[in-house]
């Protein structure tokens, strides 16, 4: 049997159009995407399939992604792999603000930089980034992994609540609600699985882990009227 | 200068200890600053001046024996001006805690609100009045119609606005499903997450499988996606009719969604993916959107994994109504959820539900007039809450320019509630704001249904009764000319013609 058609130029579509022909050509075999970095939200709420989007992308690729394995060449905008809950995401480039917010699942893997506010409400993905983040990453952390190869800026973890956080580089400060633990051996592990899955070149060993001081920050802090 | 006479001193004499030892207890008499307390021959107090009470409540404060009652015989807000007993409470209550108030419920206090506003009736000079008994009444919103390929067919113009799970037990949230499905109108699923069975349930399914249809003739459910994203997933997004995105609330604009750790049970704490007994604070802002462009692009990808079939709605707090709007309206949605100060909340700080927003009247006109600049009045329906508690809220917001109301508090009182304010303490005695399973045991979903069915019914017939006393057959008929100020400053905020003047007011282009 001939393999189907596998290459898709998205240039001149919008991105009803764009979905409706991703759909359509979805098969057995990776889809390559081109041209696609005026779309936003392409690839979202996909539940199967392979896609490689050579060059960039735009804002929020792979938006409610729930299955789909989603590659791309070059640098992505705002919000990739926003509210994702399985599959993955990989980035070669580069992502702006936003990076991997609101997940409950699967694994997004940013190769270079990342902007400010990634991985925020993390409720149970595994988010790496190979470069450098900004500021107020993992704020308001629920669950899962967050692994940063380089540095953070400020308020790095601010109200975490659980999970962890991994981090190679430097951090311009730790946020509300964080404690800085020893690296285990389990966490070693777990870091060099990471690295072997998802192809990062990075020595475990000299990882620093964040971990909430309490799972309860805001608790106490309020109380109800005539108590 | 306290108004002379305008408190009730009463000296329970069971508890008085003086009254059962005299002699031995006469703190009242020490602490009144102003004599209202005196001691007898016998050593017996007496209230002998009580004309002279301002109402601090000292001897309250000091009665060993919790003797004391002093109730107003007139609005604390006239003899004590600022400092009320409730205020001077506050203010201890800070002092001692350090911790702000925190509520359930709606603005409790004077806000300018309907009920300066009269139905104008037909007579002579315009078409004569409909026969409420024996004609028709067209009651009937289409949302999203000509502008996805399923829009949602509300047999009257009327939802239940967001109320999260978490805030509303499951049994409530059925409850609310099943009315809606008997009805034919929307439910919504708020921001906690899609309750199991809500989604067939409000399309008047009794099973998963969708064979048996037990109520008819079927309503809507919308799924509702907010700031905090709780248990938001493709297919979530894709279990109900409609998608709504939040942007604020009445209750709390500029504040994400608020539920206290007490009501975070097992199985709250399993669809929100925070611990269980831990606060879940919704952000106030998206993570995912910061610009009126993002906004629009959110709008394009639900959207598009809704497969451009069913509506998507925005809500919006009272800030300013007609940029908001505007903002709303171009970002592409079918309808808008405008929610005024008034509207309710599950847990909301006391200043905030109390003093901001815009109340939900002075939110009508301008959100109208922006839908008409762009040309899309009653093409991008408009959906007002906040405070409306029956047919005549809801005809009056009709006749403003609204194509739709919402009913969330007075639903939970249709429920049973008796609005008492502590919606977030998770305790409601009537099962509907409580996680507990033994106060829940006390909601029946069905029965519940059945109350809600009736105050909707009767809700119904109230705004066709309006409708046709004022000449008209189909509420999509209804106008401002149905209705009249009857102050100046509700003519001045609405627009509204004056009564007695029978024009608007000179700012208002005539
Ligand atoms: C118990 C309760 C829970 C609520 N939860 C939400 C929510 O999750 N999301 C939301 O947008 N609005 C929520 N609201 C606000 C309502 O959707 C609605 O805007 C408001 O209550 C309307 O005013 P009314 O109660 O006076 O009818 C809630 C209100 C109540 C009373």
């Amino acid at each position: 049997m001939l393999a189907v058609a596998t290459a898709l130029d998205v240039k001149d579509m919008d991105l009803r159009a764009a979905s409706a022909a991703i759909k359509e050509s979805t098969g057995s075999e990776t889809l390559e995407i081109r041209n696609a970095a005026h779309l936003h939200g392409l690839c979202a709420g996909l539940k199967t399939g392979e896609y490689d989007i050579i060059g960039d992308a735009g804002d929020y690729l792979g938006v409610l992604n729930d299955g789909a394995t989603i590659r791309v060449t070059g640098n992505v905008g705002q919000y990739v792999g926003d509210n994702m809950t399985r599959g993955l995401i990989v980035v070669e480039g580069s992502a702006a603000y936003g990076a991997g917010v609101y997940p409950y699942g699967g694994a997004l893997v940013i190769r270079g930089n990342a902007g400010d506010f990634t991985a925020t409400m993390n409720k149970g993905a595994t988010i790496i980034v190979c470069g450098d983040v900004g500021d107020e990453i993992a704020t308001y952390h629920l669950a899962g992994d967050v692994v940063v190869v380089g540095n953070a800026g400020v308020n790095f973890g601010n109200y975490m609540i659980r999970g962890a956080l991994y981090i190679g580089g430097e951090f311009k400060s730790q946020g509300h609600n964080t404690r800085i633990e020893e690296i285990t051996i389990e966490d070693v592990q777990k870091l060099r699985r990471y690295f072997e899955q998802f192809d990062v070149q990075a020595d475990a060993t000299r990882f620093r882990k964040l971990i909430a001081e309490t799972a309860k920050p805001f608790y106490g802090k309020i109380v109800k009227r005539h108590e | 200068m306290a108004v002379v006479g305008a408190f009730c001193v009463s000296v329970m004499k069971n508890a008085c200890i003086n009254a059962q030892y005299p002699g031995k207890c006469a703190t009242c008499v020490e602490v009144c600053p102003y004599q209202v307390y005196a001691l007898d021959g016998d050593g017996q107090v007496s209230v002998q001046n009580f004309n002279a009470c301002v109402g601090c409540r000292i001897c309250a404060e000091f009665c060993p024996g919790n003797a004391i009652r002093i109730n107003s015989a007139e609005p604390e807000y006239i003899t004590r001006a600022l400092w009320t007993f409730p205020t001077v409470e506050e203010i201890h209550h800070k002092a001692l805690t350090g911790q702000y108030l925190l509520r359930g419920f709606g603005t409790m206090g004077p806000l300018p609100h309907f009920d300066s506003i009269v139905v104008v009736p037909s007579q002579i000079s315009s078409p004569a009045p409909r026969d409420k008994y024996r004609e028709e009444c067209k009651t009937d919103v289409v949302i999203g119609e000509g502008r996805c390929d399923k829009p949602l067919h509300l047999k009257l113009p009327i939802v239940f606005p967001a109320m999260s799970f978490g805030a509303l037990s499951r049994e409530a949230k059925l409850a609310l499903a099943i009315c809606a499905a008997q009805m034919g109108i929307a439910t919504n699923t708020g921001e906690g997450g899609l309750v199991p069975g809500e989604n067939y349930m409000a399309n008047g399914y009794a099973d998963a499988e969708r064979t048996d249809k037990k109520w008819e003739p079927g309503g809507y459910l919308v799924m509702q996606w907010s700031t905090g994203r709780w248990g938001v997933s493709v297919d979530y997004v894709r279990a109900g009719d409609a998608v709504e995105v939040k942007i604020g609330q009445g209750a709390k604009p500029g504040m994400g969604g608020h539920l206290l750790g007490k009501k975070v049970t097992e199985e709250i704490a399993a669809v929100r993916g925070v611990p269980p007994g831990s606060d879940a604070l919704s952000p106030c802002r998206y993570y995912d959107a910061q610009t009126a462009d993002d906004m629009k692009r959110m709008v394009a990808f639900l959207r598009d994994v809704t497969d451009y079939q069913v509506p998507i709605l925005m809500k919006l707090g009272p800030s300013r109504p007609y940029a908001d709007v505007k903002a709303c309206a171009e970002a592409g949605v079918d309808a808008i959820s405008i929610d005024g100060a008034a509207g309710g909340t599950g847990a909301s700080p006391d200043i905030v539900t109390q003093g901001v927003g815009i109340p939900t009247i002075a939110c009508i006109p301008p959100a109208v007039r922006a839908l008409k600049d762009l040309g899309l009045h009653r093409k991008v329906k408009l959906i007002a809450l906040g405070g409306l508690r029956g047919g005549l809220d809801a005809f009056k917001a009709l006749a403003m320019g609204a194509d739709a109301v919402g009913f969330a508090s007075a639903a939970e009182i249709a429920l049973g509630c008796r609005a008492c304010m502590a919606c977030h303490k998770g305790e409601c005695v009537y099962g509907i704001t409580s996680q507990n399973p033994r106060l829940r045991a006390r909601l029946d979903p069905e029965e519940g249904a059945t109350r809600l069915r009736n105050f909707i019914h009767a809700t119904a017939e109230e705004i066709k009764i309006l409708t046709m006393l004022s000449g008209h057959t189909s509420i999509h008929d209804l106008s401002e000319e149905d209705l009249r100020a009857l102050d100046l400053n509700t003519a001045a905020i609405t627009g509204l013609k004056l009564i007695g003047y029978e024009k608007r007011l000179p700012w208002w282009d005539n």
